[in-house]
């Protein structure tokens, strides 16, 4: 769709849960509102599902995923404008942002509050053998199997860190995917310590029960401190190789089991989509237990840049309640922002949504920490382990570029061009990070970003003609 | 060929796609990307520095690895992209 104007009250970058929910409540109050989205559908990575054009198909959904596609039918009936496909170029406040559309047109649009609610992607941790195809995230067979009925493999392994392995797993079996084993790097000793809390948060309980059951009813072997140690074949994955690692996540010489594979999945966890944010000049803060680098936020969701609201994953890995939140937090501050408030009784929700997301926020913290796999482990790599898949960069030439003084994330970029390819280091950053943590012996915030600049993805030359020729 | 597509689908719209020579089936509203796995095909390109394979990494649109040629056009990325009838792919470059 090929909105008819160029400026909105507000503008939300993301139709995730945050987004959706606040753009919901924003029409409703009124407000000239623009929510796009860089996918096909609108949902964000939580709300996946068999297309209607593809065919029919209605799985149990959860208490989140049922709100969420509820509200994706809502908006559609709003008025508000909405635009799938849609690519944020580049943020220049106060007012300011380019987009690229379905790779045809570039647009400039002008906001009164920007809300960038662009989510989380997965965290990757490498090993020799991780740029086999057939060597994919846990996302990627989620998406495959959810947005397009297709198990992209077989006979595979899940591997990595997190709950999300667990879901990736149950999905896979219920959709007949043969899984030779779930293979957790962290162990199972504080999984048991974190029983008790997993009360207050019932609807996580049940899920991962409903997780267990099916995992344990088809015998699958699920493992608790292995690690993938590589993956071999000549053109595409054919062998996984598995071992034990101590309570420090140091391999255990000696333990390595070898498994005849069609494919791999891997997970360890999320990275907020903070380069939006970043490029816009808000300020960002390193906090490992919510997912390393986030957007720092005020308890309004405001940044440090004037008509900025930030929401949902990132400013800190929390899932979909925490997201659902925020979205309305924003919602609310971005309707007292504009004048808008004209319900005396707002102030007491407002009151009761902080109260709400201090507890999100609390578990999340909790619950990310217990999986998280540890900066130090990447120094078991081997020096011809490739660290950025773009420019194919190894561990070796890292550490070389260190020795040469190389200590922060730009001047590695400057030495061995790790960062710079089509992902624009959106894959190896986190791990760039983690890895001159370990090298350097500095904290995270020490270490610091690459910088990020526009076009915040790659653009298509012929959208970017087709946006001179408008203007001419 | 084996069919990676789940049966519990009730499908609708058939479509045809032609992957370099070879000619693949695919259903309306699959991505490319899907519809190259349900055929079995994961090596997507060659890394531009290594010149070893690669195939899909992340399904999401973040890393790039997923990118082929779909009628004439370079650098697409397959999982963000649905099929249509008599699209052009082409794969290995």
């Amino acid at each position: 769709m090929i909105p008819a104007k160029n400026k909105y009250d507000v503008i939300i970058v993301g139709s995730g849960l945050a987004g959706i929910v606040a753009g919901t409540i924003l029409a409703d109050h009124g407000l000239d509102v623009l929510l796009f989205d860089e996918n096909i559908h609108l949902g964000g990575q939580l709300l996946r599902r068999i297309p209607e054009q593809l065919g029919e198909y209605s799985p149990k959904l959860d208490k989140i995923k049922k709100i969420g596609f509820s509200l994706v039918e809502q908006i559609k009936q709003k008025k508000i404008t909405l635009m799938n496909r849609t690519t944020l170029m580049g943020v220049y406040p106060p007012s300011e942002i380019l987009v690229e559309w379905n790779r045809e047109k570039t647009y400039a649009f002008n906001y009164e509050c920007l809300l960038v609610a662009t989510g989380a992607r997965e965290r990757f941790f490498p090993f020799p053998g991780w740029t086999l195809p057939g060597v994919y995230s846990t996302g990627l067979l989620q998406v495959m199997m959810k947005s397009s009925g297709v198990l992209p493999a077989r006979r595979t392994i899940i591997a990595g860190s997190g709950l999300f392995l667990m879901a990736a797993a149950y999905e896979y079996l219920k959709n007949g995917g043969q899984l030779l084993g779930i293979m957790e790097q962290t162990p199972m000793l504080n999984k048991i310590k974190f029983f008790p809390q997993i009360f207050h948060q019932s609807a996580k309980f049940w899920e991962g029960a409903r997780y267990l059951s099916l995992i344990y009813r088809k015998r699958v072997p699920l493992k608790y401190r292995r690690k993938v140690v590589e993956a071999r074949g000549e053109k595409q994955v054919e062998e996984v190789v598995i071992g034990r690692v101590d309570a420090k996540g140091r391999l255990i010489p000696g333990s390595e089991k070898t498994y005849s594979v069609e494919s791999l999945a891997i997970g360890y966890g999320f990275v907020p989509n903070v380069e939006a944010a970043q490029l816009a000049g808000c300020e960002l803060e390193y906090q490992p237990e919510k997912g390393g680098w986030i957007v720092k936020v005020n308890d309004d969701l405001e940044t440090n840049v004037a008509g900025i609201i930030a929401a949902g994953e990132i400013t800190g890995i929390g899932g979909g309640q925490k997201s659902i939140n925020e979205g309305k937090l924003a919602a609310y501050n971005i309707l007292r922002h504009l004048g808008q408030e004209k319900d005396s009784s707002l102030a007491r929700v407002v009151t009761k949504l902080k109260k709400e997301r201090k507890h999100h926020l609390s578990f999340a913290k909790y619950f990310n920490s217990l999986y998280r796999v540890e900066p130090q482990s990447l120094l078991e790599l081997s020096d011809e382990t490739i660290v950025c898949r773009c420019e194919s960069v190894t561990v070796g030439q890292i550490k070389e570029a260190v020795e040469m003084g190389c200590y922060n994330p730009n001047a590695l970029k400057i030495a061995t061009r790790c960062a710079m390819g089509k992902c624009q280091g959106r894959t190896c950053a986190p791990i760039i990070y983690d890895l001159l943590q370990a090298l350097c012996q500095k904290k995270g915030e020490e270490i610091g970003l690459f910088t990020v600049r526009p076009p915040l993805k790659p653009v298509s030359i012929k959208a970017l003609q087709d946006s001179v020729r408008q203007q001419a | 060929m084996e069919d990676l597509r789940i049966p519990a689908i009730t499908r609708q719209e058939k479509v045809k796609l032609k992957v370099n020579d070879q000619t693949i089936e695919a259903y309306a509203g699959e991505t490319v990307l899907a519809a190259l796995m349900a055929a079995g095909i994961k090596i997507l390109k060659k890394n531009p520095v290594s010149h070893q394979p690669r195939g899909a990494l992340c399904g999401m649109g973040v890393c790039f690895e997923c990118t082929v040629t779909i009628n004439g056009r370079p650098n697409v990325r397959a999982c963000m992209t649905e099929v249509e009838d008599g699209m052009e792919i082409k794969i290995g470059e």
